[in-house]
């Protein structure tokens, strides 16, 4: 029943994801080298894509992961079940707000489970070097990477500039 | 004012148009519709339900416009808000995905996908860096990042795992750290 299992793993992404839109990767990382779904190379292909389009970055991955996986009713559920815990959560949390605001345990498990997600989301991004260490990509990542340095751009910026660098890298038939 | 379904809807759906790249950029989205425009919140209520938004797990989008919608009308304001927000995602990302399964074997795309395969991974690094800042303020929360990024790269531990023990973490050295001080406390009561 694959559209029970993609509730199931969307709605515990929506559940565990803690920081922002690219907090929910290491999740579909790891549901990608767990379940045949997608591969860790569609996962890339989608988080570009959704980078640069319209609505939230987390969203937009899960509507794309769902389709990847069953077409647009696996795209309806995954993305239903990524933001039903949020639903509940939030409106259950908006009748105790006062509670919660100053309840200890939730302070602490704020403090700690923020630099869990940054660790979570670092090792995807060491992940992702590894599989694409080969010379032109390691030249583009520098140049990108010098870039970002000196100045802070859009994702949308980055974004342009490598898709050029791949097209022109196509042909001179480097990007195999 | 108006705040029927629809209204709200529309209001989160042009939120959710505008709103290109990383989550961060929503604060000024909705500061403009909302507290500018239609003055349904004020500045400081925004700002606090942004601060809640990034306490509450998922996507902060979502979250915040949840927040907000519910106190504007209740369930009904929150289904509006949500539905307003994650729409335009939904329909973006099915128009690209139906395009890109007609062309994703011509060898020019895959050549562009190639190099932004190496854009995405600048972009992870700048979200982990961004957190970095946000999340790492002493000792303790930098052990917890290196334990969650070995348990994580290393052992391939799953990430919901690594958050539930990084909540347990927190909480007991929370504890402690209060048990401690009360010890001392006492200590000094003594010794005085």
């Amino acid at each position: 029943m694959i559209y029970l299992n993609l509730f199931i793993q969307f709605f515990h992404i929506g559940l565990f994801s803690f920081g922002g839109g690219y907090a929910t990767l290491p999740f579909l990382y790891h549901i990608a080298e767990n379940q045949q779904w997608y591969t860790i190379k569609q996962l890339t292909d989608m988080i570009a894509i959704s980078s640069i389009t319209p609505g939230p970055v987390g969203v937009n991955v899960a509507t794309f992961a769902g389709f990847a996986t069953s077409g647009l009713l696996g795209a309806l559920v995954a993305t239903t079940s990524v933001i039903l815990p949020s639903y509940i959560l939030v409106i259950v949390i908006s009748k105790f707000l006062e509670q919660f605001e100053t309840n200890k345990n939730v302070r602490a498990a704020i403090y700690a489970l923020k630099p869990a997600g940054c660790g979570l989301l670092a090792a995807v991004a060491v992940d992702m070097f590894m599989d694409n260490a080969n010379l032109p990509g390691m030249f583009l990542l520098a140049i990108l990477f010098f870039i970002s340095v000196k100045q802070k751009h859009d994702p949308l910026f980055y974004l342009s500039v490598s898709a050029l660098v791949g097209l022109f890298a196509g042909f001179l038939h480097l990007t195999a | 004012m108006d705040k029927s379904f629809y209204t709200i809807f529309k209001t989160f759906f042009k939120v959710g148009t505008l709103l290109l790249g990383g989550g961060y950029v929503i604060l000024p989205l909705l500061q403009a519709e909302l507290v500018d425009k239609k003055g349904w919140i004020d500045s400081d209520g925004l700002c606090e339900y942004y601060a809640l938004g990034q306490s509450v797990p998922g996507i902060i989008a979502a979250n915040m416009s949840i927040f907000v919608g519910y106190k504007l009308r209740g369930q009904v304001g929150a289904l509006a808000a949500v539905l307003g927000i994650v729409t335009p995602a939904f329909l973006a990302i099915i128009l690209v995905a139906s395009i890109l399964e007609e062309i994703v074997h011509w060898s020019f795309i895959q050549s562009i996908f190639w190099g932004v395969g190496i854009g995405v991974i600048l972009l992870v690094y700048l979200a982990t860096k961004e957190m970095w800042t946000r999340s790492i303020v002493d000792k303790f929360t930098c052990i917890i990042f290196f334990a969650a990024f070995i348990l994580s790269s290393c052992f391939k531990v799953s990430p919901a795992l690594i958050i539930i023990l990084s909540i347990a973490a927190g909480i007991i050295y929370r504890k402690r750290i209060t048990t401690e001080k009360a010890g001392n406390k006492e200590c000094e009561n003594d010794l005085s």
